[in-house]
């Protein structure tokens, strides 16, 4: 997806979190920054209303997809 | 406030909820902070209503250069002065502090990522100047309270710490201290307006209530 931005690069977080040790870390959204450090605090900003125990940020380009909607999986 | 003022201005969405937050935030440290000198002021009757602020924050910033300038200037030397109370020996403080360093550490990423690109020099050397004149000169009460173990942190120290966390040189700043204000820990005259005055104490959103 192409984004107008004031910064000249940035790269796209998906935000994960839980809200107890015995959960899991589930996609709770994502945020946009031109580094790691602003990213941490969009994320935070934008996801702290609950409370979890854990939140955790990832660049959405050190996502290794093996396969996405619309593409055949091995159980097509 | 002046956070809040910026949070459908800022440059990014992201940016417009960053400001919000931290304005929420620094409320939330007011609200500690008066605790804790309720507290402290054992004797006081708590009912002192005078207001102070820096120059910095007497009118609406204009750009948002102003807004990174404080944010990366201020707000980090706001929190080191906590970090010195929070490592003084009053306990209230020593207690209490804990959670504010922990949101503070986002409001310097915040405004240390911007202050890298946003084209602020201007505005971060008036609040450089600002957040020196707030720690006082040297041999004052900041250096009093340190001595007595009220602080952890001289104000020569506080400068320093605050060059290290902003990774770049004090800019050249003149202060003649003969003008400084101990109290309104500046030198300027000027102060914010009534109408932003009561908002901030809450005494405009009276005229909401039933009968206001």
């Amino acid at each position: 997806m192409e984004y107008v931005r004031v910064h000249p690069q940035v790269r796209e977080y998906e935000v994960f979190a839980r809200k107890a040790r015995a959960e899991a870390l589930h996609l709770v959204g994502s945020v946009v920054a031109p580094d790691d450090d602003l990213a941490r605090a969009y994320a935070r900003a934008t996801y702290d209303e609950e409370r979890w125990v854990e939140l955790v940020i990832v660049p959405k380009d050190a996502l290794l997809t093996l396969w996405a909607p619309g593409e055949e999986g091995p159980d097509s | 406030m002046r956070y809040a003022e910026w949070c459908t201005a800022a440059p990014t969405l992201e940016a417009d909820i960053a400001a919000a937050a931290m304005g929420l935030d620094d409320i939330g440290h007011s609200r500690v902070l008066y605790g804790c000198l309720k507290e402290l002021d054992g004797e006081g009757d708590g009912e002192d209503r005078s207001y102070r602020n820096l120059a910095f924050l007497d009118r609406p910033w204009r750009a948002w250069s102003q807004f990174v300038a404080a944010n990366v200037v201020l707000d980090t030397a706001f929190t080191l002065m906590i970090e010195a109370l929070a490592g003084g020996k009053v306990e209230v403080l020593r207690t209490r502090l804990r959670k504010m360093l922990q949101e503070e550490r986002y409001h310097y990423l915040h405004g240390h990522s911007w202050m890298k690109e946003a084209d602020a020099g201007k505005a971060i050397a008036g609040a450089w100047r600002e957040a020196v004149e707030w720690f006082g000169p040297q041999g004052s009460d900041v250096d009093e309270l340190q001595a007595a173990g009220a602080l952890s942190l001289t104000v020569l120290e506080l400068r320093a710490r605050l060059r290290e966390r902003l990774d770049r040189p004090e800019p050249p700043i003149s202060i003649d201290w003969s003008g400084w204000d101990q109290d309104r820990r500046r030198t300027s005259d000027g102060r914010i307006d009534q109408p932003t005055l009561d908002m901030i104490q809450g005494l405009a959103e009276r005229r909401y209530m039933p009968g206001g």
